[in-house]
This record gives structure tokens, sequence and C-alpha cells, in this order.
């Protein structure tokens, strides 16, 4: 592994880590979902 | 749609999941590590990235808005919703690629789907027997494959009695069904919120194996998981001789990174569009969308670029390694199973790792159902009960197909190329131009922020108008002309690929006239009206 290899794989690597983790700590912190009640129709019905 | 109470998701990690889940596939573990390391290494992640900002995070926001949109109109499908954006007949042909595509796709990948429950039962159960002698492990995991997905002559797994692979082909097969029968919410959202993590877990464990691996005995100073890394992570030139940049200007670079995102992220061929269509009006979709899209990132860059090449390193070196980067089922069915029987612990991580790939696979055959799914039921009036049914039994029969032409999995092979590679493109092409010139990008824009958790930035309309279709056709035209002089000349020699090709014309014909059927049923398309709230949320 070369020091270049380093750089690509911690950028690449970090990049998507922070991605994904400030996504998720968005949509996980935004408001309650009010949709999330299970009454909610779950399946079509003509 | 009146009297139509419309379908929507649960919850909002359940939608991210889904999407996610339907984006997240074998090509996140088998095909991107191979793609990278052929193309530059740690070099390739640069157009990688680049592609991702310029194509697939612009097309996936365009289409979670106008997917959302026509979901505001009662419609999921995308024939109808390309109606309801174009305003005109026209456009509900084109959108048949949605329905299309995803289905035939369908047709092929649920028997990859099954090939990995069934290694991974193999796994469970020991019946993966790989002999005594390590020189020969390679060879007998290809024997195993072949013989397990009869890739030596056409209809051998259906000859004798049920072979394991068609055994697992109907239990997969069944419990897709069983899921799409059960609803977005009940039976798909349920299914991925509970998978999704338990595909993450399965991929963690597998993670901590490989990276702590020993080193070979046979070479410890070379064969070792730090050197794994390097042979997928360290920048180099795709031509000997050349500084590593180099890689940077070679077209066939930008061709693969931008393809291997393209296809990654599921982009541009009605999922998403369709997906979308059960998110409230009022829900974020920017956010939602960012959220999926780094979900399929993660576990492609940061599980599968650290999984597969390392293990199959260690164990195989670069020459054995080298071999097999081209090819996913080579990499996947062939040169990992082989890893495994080196392994401490394979059999194990054998199985972890094929039921991981089990999952990867089922979250996205779902998403390949339903657009059809919604299709038939909106345009057709068809029921659940019915439009499950039918669909069964069409993806049953194009399944079979494949299953029975297996030889050289010819029929796979050309079904992927025409649909889940060429019509793709075409179909992205169409939706981009669709969105960006005639519903309008200003539109498409503004409908995104409609309760938005996020902004998209404004340059998104510069990038959606101009840079994405250009960028679009551009690999599109590339990727013909590397592939299509061979593939019609194969069609001159080739029986079971013509027959294959014929398959997806009465395929298409067949859906054609569905879409004439529908759009009676549907009315002018400029004179549709948003459905009341109470019917959408």
């Amino acid at each position: 592994m070369t020091p270049a290899g380093w750089v690509f794989m911690s950028l690449s690597i970090g990049f998507v880590v922070a991605l994904t983790a400030f996504c998720f700590y968005r949509v996980l912190a935004g408001p309650v979902d009010e949709s999330s009640d299970e009454s909610r129709p779950g399946a079509t019905e003509e | 749609m009146a009297g139509r109470q419309k379908e929507q998701w649960g919850t909002k990690l359940g939608v991210v999941l889904a999407v996610a889940g339907s984006a997240v596939g074998l090509g996140n573990f088998l095909r991107f590590p191979g793609q990278a390391a052929l193309n530059g290494g740690g070099a390739f992640m640069i157009p990688y990235f680049i592609s991702m900002i310029l194509i697939g995070i612009p097309i996936c926001w365009a289409e979670w808005s106008v997917g959302r949109y026509g979901g505001r109109f009662g419609f999921s499908s995308c024939p109808a919703i390309m109606g309801v954006l174009g305003r005109h007949a026209a456009w509900r042909y084109l959108g048949v690629l949605g329905v299309l595509i995803p289905v035939v796709i369908y047709m092929y990948y649920v028997l990859i789907e099954a090939w990995c429950l069934g290694y991974a039962w193999s796994y469970l159960t020991g019946k993966i027997d790989l002999g005594q002698d390590p020189e020969r492990y390679a060879q007998r995991a290809g024997e195993f494959f072949g013989h397990f997905v009869g890739i030596e002559q056409d209809g051998v797994t259906l000859a004798g009695g049920l072979q394991i692979s068609v055994v697992f082909w109907i239990i997969v097969f069944a419990l897709n069904f069983v899921l799409i029968y059960r609803g977005v919410s009940k039976g798909i959202e349920a299914f991925c919120i509970r998978a999704m993590p338990l595909m993450a877990l399965c991929a963690l464990l597998v993670l901590v194996r490989v990276l702590t691996l020993p080193p070979n005995a046979k070479d410890p100073e070379q064969l070792n998981v730090l050197n794994g890394l390097g042979y997928m992570w360290n920048p180099k030139p795709v031509d000997e001789g050349q500084p590593w940049w180099a890689a940077l200007a070679n077209a066939d670079v930008w061709l693969a990174a931008a393809g291997q995102i393209f296809f990654s992220l599921s982009v541009g061929f009605g999922i998403i569009l369709n997906y979308a269509s059960y998110v409230r009006r009022n829900q974020d979709i920017v956010l939602s969308g960012l959220t999926a899209a780094s979900t399929n990132e993660f576990f492609e860059v940061c599980l599968g670029g650290l999984i597969t090449i390392p293990a199959a390193f260690v164990f195989l070196g670069a020459t054995g390694v080298g071999g097999s980067l081209g090819s996913s089922f080579a990499l996947g069915f062939n040169t990992l199973p082989a890893v495994f029987e080196y392994m401490p612990l394979g059999r194990a991580v054998g199985f972890t790792w094929f039921f991981m790939l089990f999952l990867a696979a089922i979250t996205s055959s779902l998403s390949m159902l339903q657009p059809a799914i919604a299709f038939l039921e909106e345009g057709l009036g068809i029921g659940r009960r019915g439009s499950v049914t039918l669909l069964g039994l069409i993806t049953a029969l194009g399944s079979f197909f494949v299953i029975y032409f297996s030889k050289n999995l010819v029929a796979l092979d050309t079904f992927d190329f025409w649909v889940g590679n060429a019509l793709i493109f075409v179909a992205a092409t169409i939706l981009v131009i669709l969105v960006a010139w005639v519903f309008g990008a200003e539109r498409a824009y503004a409908e995104a922020h409609r309760s938005a958790a996020l902004r998209i930035p404004r340059v998104w309309k510069f990038v959606i108008k101009y840079i994405s279709p250009t960028y679009l056709l551009t690999i599109f035209i590339l990727w013909c002309c590397r592939n299509l002089p061979d593939r019609v000349r194969e069609l001159g020699g080739n029986q079971v690929a013509v027959l294959a090709v014929l398959v997806l014309a009465a395929i298409i014909a067949f859906l054609l006239v569905m879409v004439n059927v529908a759009s009676r049923r549907w009315g002018d398309p400029r004179r549709h009206v948003e459905l009341p709230e109470e019917q959408i949320a």
C-alpha cells in the first residue's frame, strides 16, 4: 500500500462515511414522521 | 383514478431504506471492486465521484422530484407519470421503458438471487466441497458453479428432477411475489427496514474477518491484507510505464466510472420514479434521495471496496485475482468460494457473504416488480391479486427462458446487454430530456423543494439541463462503439441470442399494446388533475 493509496482510500471512505452519517443524522433527527402510524393505509384497496 | 386509495410509504426511514435497498445489489460488492482495480485503482475514484456529482445525484433528484409530482395525480407507473409530465400521449409510449426494463431485469436477476441463496445454503450445509488440494480450489469452484447453473448444456438444470438452483429459484421467486402482494408499506418497506441493517451487519462481519486475516504463509511479505488493499486502492496507470494520473486521460476509465455510478444508483429507468410516487406530497425528497444514494455508496465504496479484492489477494495473489476482475460472476462465484476454502472460518464467512448478497439482491428485485404492478393496477384497472398473478406468470415465463437456455449463460447475458445496459442508457436520456426540457428544470427544481429538508444548489438546473444529458449521451455513444459491433456479429452466429432478442421484441410489443389500452383508460394527458388530499395523505 503506497502513501498515495492510503490517501485515495482514506479520502474516498472518509467522504462517503461523512456524507452518509450527515444524511442519516438529518433524517433521524428531523421532525417525527406522522405517517408512521400503523393505522395508515398500507395496501391498495379499490 | 377516482375512488382509489393510493398506496404510501409508512415512514421516512422506510422509503430511504427501500430506495437504498433497490440500489444496493451485487454490483456494489462484485462489479465495483473489479472496475476500480482494472481502471486505475485509487485514481478511478476521481472520475467515479465526478460522475456521481454530474449524473448520479442530479438524475436521482430529478427522478424523485417528478415521481412525487406524478403521485399527486394518483399515478405510480412510468408511462402514466411521463404522460402527465409531457402532457402528450406519446410520452406514455416512451414511458414503457420504465416498465419493460425492471421487468426484464427481474427475469434474470431473480435467478442470480437464487444462486446467492443456494450458495449460502450450500455453505451452511457443507455441500460446497472443493477437495483437499489447494492448487485446485479455483478450478473446483468453477466446476461447482458451472454445474450449479447448468453452464455446460441448455436445459440441464431442468433434466432429471429439480436441481438445487431451480428449487431456490422457486423459493426466491415466490418470496418476491408474497412481499409484493403485501404492498408498498407492509411488504417492501417492512422487509427493507429489516433486511438493510441485517445486510450491513453481515457485510461488517465479513469485513472484520477479511481485515484481520493473517498473512499467507506461502509469501507473508507479499500476500497480506495491506498489499491487498494496495492492489485495490493504489493509484496506477491503465497501461504500464506511465504515471498514475495518465489513467485520468483514458476515455475507458471515465466510461467505466460513469457506467458504474449510473448502474449502481439505479437511476433513470423508472424504479425511483415509481418509489417516489408513494411519497406523501408534503414529505421531503431531497434529503431522502441523497440519503439513499449515500447509503448505496457506503455499501459500494466502504464495504465492497474493502472486502472483495483484499480477501482474494491474500490467498490468490495479483495473478489469481487479475483474471476475474472483469467479470462479476467469475469474481463472485469462482474466485471467492476458492478464497473461503483457504480462509480460517471460511464456511461461516462463505455463508454470511452469500446470504448478504442474497439480501442485496432481493431488496433490488422487489423494486423491479413494483413498477409493473403499479402499471397493471392503474393502467388496466386490475386489482392487486390479479396484477400479481399476471406479472408472476409473465416473469416466470421469461425467467424460465433464462433458466432453460443456460449454456454459457447466453440468454441471461443477452437480456443483460440489451436491456440491463443499452436500454437503461436510452431510458435515462429520455427521462432527463423530459424533466429538464419538456417539464422544465425550473419546475422540477421548485417541485423538489416542496417541504425539502435540504436545498439543492441552483447549479443543479444547469447540470440537469446541459451537463447530465451531454455526459449520458457521450458515455452511451462510447459504450456503443466499444460493444455494439461484437454483439451484432454475435447475433449472426448464435441462435439462442437471436431467440432472446425476439423474446424481448415480443415483450416490448405486448407492453406497447398494454400502454395503448391504458392510455384510453387514462384519457387526455393534458386534463389530469391532482387527487384530493384525503386520497393522497
